[in-house]
């Protein structure tokens, strides 16, 4: 029964991606269809048209197998033997040491905005000023 | 009939070897051993060894390839789940995920230019941050290789989920909010599948990010690539 339940609610969310990808090609966005059917998602949830146990078991367990998802896409790699030459490395570490540096930098970042926000929370308790915030 | 049976016996082989792997992960819980990184290298050299190309193998494949869309969708759950501390804290995650697409973008430019790698396999690498299908669109876009950009784009997962956790510790990026962030703009869906071990606020955080970048990043994305070939 539950697996008959997270089979239906798969397909939901599948519609979802479905009509993504439809508005996606009929409008010719700039957003890929799966993140159009996701916005839509979370609208449809927000605005309470979608109740959330609708989706709720489906969803939560497409998230713990998501790292199986990718292996189909991840073995493409075998198709690219170029891959393992001296150009191939030259491209391999540019794109390792540009993905730490996004990692620092977006990290460091937000981490260094959230603090702040949190000193000044603390402050409007103490002095129970109410100031707008950001 | 045989293709049937083909496509069932990929797909059960790579659940197997999917959960076989999972389980060595949670044993040992080495960095190296994540889950996708072994599945696939076995699945590389199985395939390899008895002479089957990659699009025989995606007869099967594609059926759980086809569930990354919806999976996509799901996302929207957790962040539902967590919609108002997404509110109130609206603004350290736009800043951080633009200053991620910013820095990621211009760093591959730079470095690629430097080395004189030729401009279609820049345009190529330039959206590897983004989750894998809206990568795709926005390497056609700009006019690079598509498979080659799955191929950076799964490098750049790999970077984040492999060496983020040791590289944030030194950084000294321990906020939840800090390394979800860090996770999604930096490594999308792999980074995303990491941070889920960290705990669900981290996970939303990360799937915020992974969405914005991907929003934002098929607009910038256009931009960046024409302000370097000015």
């Amino acid at each position: 029964m539950k697996i008959i339940n997270i089979i239906f609610q798969i397909a939901i969310l599948y519609a979802f991606s479905f009509v993504g990808e439809v508005l996606h090609d009929v409008f010719n966005l700039p957003i890929p269809g799966s993140i159009i059917g996701m916005l839509l998602l979370l609208g449809g949830l927000s605005l309470k048209i979608i109740p959330l146990r609708f989706i709720e078991a489906g969803a939560g367990y497409l998230l713990k197998i998501l790292s199986l998802l990718f292996i189909p896409a991840m073995i493409g790699i075998m198709n690219y033997p170029a891959l393992i030459s001296i150009k191939g490395a030259m491209l391999i570490v540019i794109t390792i040491i540009s993905t730490m540096i996004t990692m620092g930098a977006s990290g460091m970042m937000s981490q260094f905005l959230e603090k702040r926000i949190q000193k000044r929370k603390e402050k409007d308790k103490c002095s129970k000023h109410y100031s707008q915030s950001l | 009939m045989q293709q049937t049976l083909f496509a069932i016996i990929v797909i059960l082989l790579t659940i197997t070897a999917y959960i076989l792997m999972t389980r060595l992960y949670v044993r040992f819980s080495f960095p190296l051993l994540l889950p996708v990184l072994t599945t696939t290298i076995i699945l590389i050299v199985l395939l390899s060894i008895f002479h089957i190309s990659y699009s025989s193998y995606m007869i099967g494949g594609q059926w759980i390839h086809s569930l990354l869309g919806p999976a996509v969708v799901a996302l929207a759950y957790p962040l539902y789940k967590q919609r108002h501390i997404v509110v109130s804290y609206w603004f350290p995650i736009i800043s951080g995920v633009f200053v991620g697409l910013i820095t990621g973008m211009t760093s591959v430019l730079l470095f690629a230019r430097v080395l004189g790698i030729d401009q279609t396999l820049i345009l190529s690498m330039l959206p590897k941050s983004l989750t894998t299908p809206v990568a795709l669109q926005v390497s056609e876009v700009l006019g690079g290789i598509p498979p080659m950009t799955t191929v950076f784009v799964m490098i750049a997962g790999f970077t984040g989920a492999i060496l983020g956790p040791a590289f944030m510790k030194r950084l000294r990026i321990n906020s939840s909010l800090g390394k979800g962030i860090a996770f999604g703009s930096a490594s999308h869906a792999l980074g995303t599948a990491k941070s889920a071990e960290y705990g669900e606020f981290t996970l939303s955080m990360s799937s915020v990010s992974m969405t914005l970048s991907a929003i934002l990043g098929s607009i910038i994305g256009p931009i960046v690539a024409w302000m370097f070939t000015i």
